[in-house]
């Protein structure tokens, strides 16, 4: 059809059929694979333009029928590396075909695609996030903390507007201690969650809810056997008090097929 | 432990990754995506940060000056491309 000349990509799989996957693509489009020698791209015919929309519902909508799609190719052909959302290739000129386009691409970028199939190959993506609670972690500072001890005593002996300054210095003092400390944990967490990863990328940690505060955030590549070990880990750092961890997966490798793209000039 | 993925929680994790990470490729092939197109979505995540800012009080007073500026800002753009369409 005339104004299906895009192709939206979901992602890359080791196969060299044409599968029909059926209609299970974003907004119910037909997905089907372009094979490429012994790839394919698993795709569906869509209009060259984006897929837009500042409703958060369609976009939910559209983000997990994308993920769905690259879980049912994992099903079918194991590894998957995938593209992240609205990735879609159109013809540069009316005398290519859509297909050949995706074909074009193939072949430009094959020796890349060998090496991030290699890296990924039988592993997934986990998403690991370690959170502290500010309160108890302040608590047992300030049992342990000899100047904060003598700041308390010394408050006790205030006049009211005295107090409220050295309050103000306690909590700066405590305050600059679990600084301290989230720097020492942060590496701590992760030497021990390193060790039980192929690879790991250390994301920006964000805000919490509830009192917690999040010290690391990182997206761990894991060989889907050794999956276990992660888990008995981060079991582990979930159970010491004051700590708490979310473990999300399996993923697709997201994070780590976006390395090794063009290397920044200089580097 | 076992890792999940069906939660509120996960969700944030799969959005940031569906939207943000994945394979890179050439892009002279490759549809342009304009600044705006997941605009609901980002500006939720910045508010999920903010709730705790908020909760104290703070920031209130910028917070609607940035979201009257988002307003703003989203309805150039949109009057941009609906030029830009005709």
């Amino acid at each position: 059809m005339e104004q299906e000349k895009g192709r939206y990509l979901y992602g890359v799989a080791t196969s060299e059929r044409t599968v029909r996957l059926g209609p299970i693509g974003i907004e119910g489009c037909n997905v089907y694979t372009i094979p490429y020698e012994d790839y394919c791209a698993i795709v569906h015919n869509c209009p060259t333009k984006p897929y837009q929309s500042t409703d958060d519902e369609t976009v939910k909508r559209w983000v997990s029928a994308h993920q769905g799609v690259l879980d049912e190719a994992k099903e079918r052909f194991g590894t998957v590396i995938p593209f992240g959302f609205d990735t879609i290739l159109q013809p540069g000129d009316k005398a290519t075909s859509p297909d050949q386009v995706v074909k074009d691409w193939f072949k430009g970028d094959y020796e890349r695609l060998q090496t991030i199939m290699e890296k990924i190959k039988e592993r997934d993506e986990y998403g690991v996030q370690i959170f502290y609670e500010p309160g108890l972690i302040g608590r047992q500072i300030a049992e342990q903390s000899q100047e904060i001890q003598k700041l308390k005593e010394e408050i006790a002996t205030k006049s009211p507007g005295m107090a409220y300054v050295y309050r103000q210095k306690l909590e700066k003092a405590v305050k600059a201690e679990i600084e301290k400390l989230a720097d020492k944990w942060f590496k701590y967490f992760y030497s021990r969650v390193r060790h039980r990863c192929d690879d790991i990328m250390v994301e920006k940690t964000k805000k919490a809810d509830g009192d917690r505060m999040m010290l690391l955030n990182i997206s761990c590549l894991v060989a889907r056997q050794k999956v276990d070990n992660l888990g008995e880990e981060l079991e582990k750092i979930n159970n010491m008090e004051g700590f708490s961890v979310h473990f999300s997966g399996p993923w697709p490798p997201y994070s780590f097929v976006a390395k090794a793209v063009v290397p920044i000039k200089g580097e | 432990m076992q890792p999940s993925r069906d939660t509120h929680a996960t969700l944030v994790d799969l959005l940031d990754r569906v939207l943000d990470k994945g394979l890179i490729i050439n892009a002279d092939l490759m549809i342009h995506v304009a600044g705006i197109p997941l605009l609901g979505v980002k500006l939720n995540a910045a508010l999920a940060g903010m709730e705790t800012m908020l909760k104290y009080g703070i920031w209130q007073d910028w917070d609607e000056a940035q979201r009257a500026t988002a307003t703003e800002e989203r309805r150039r753009k949109e009057e941009v491309s609906l030029i830009a369409g005709q």
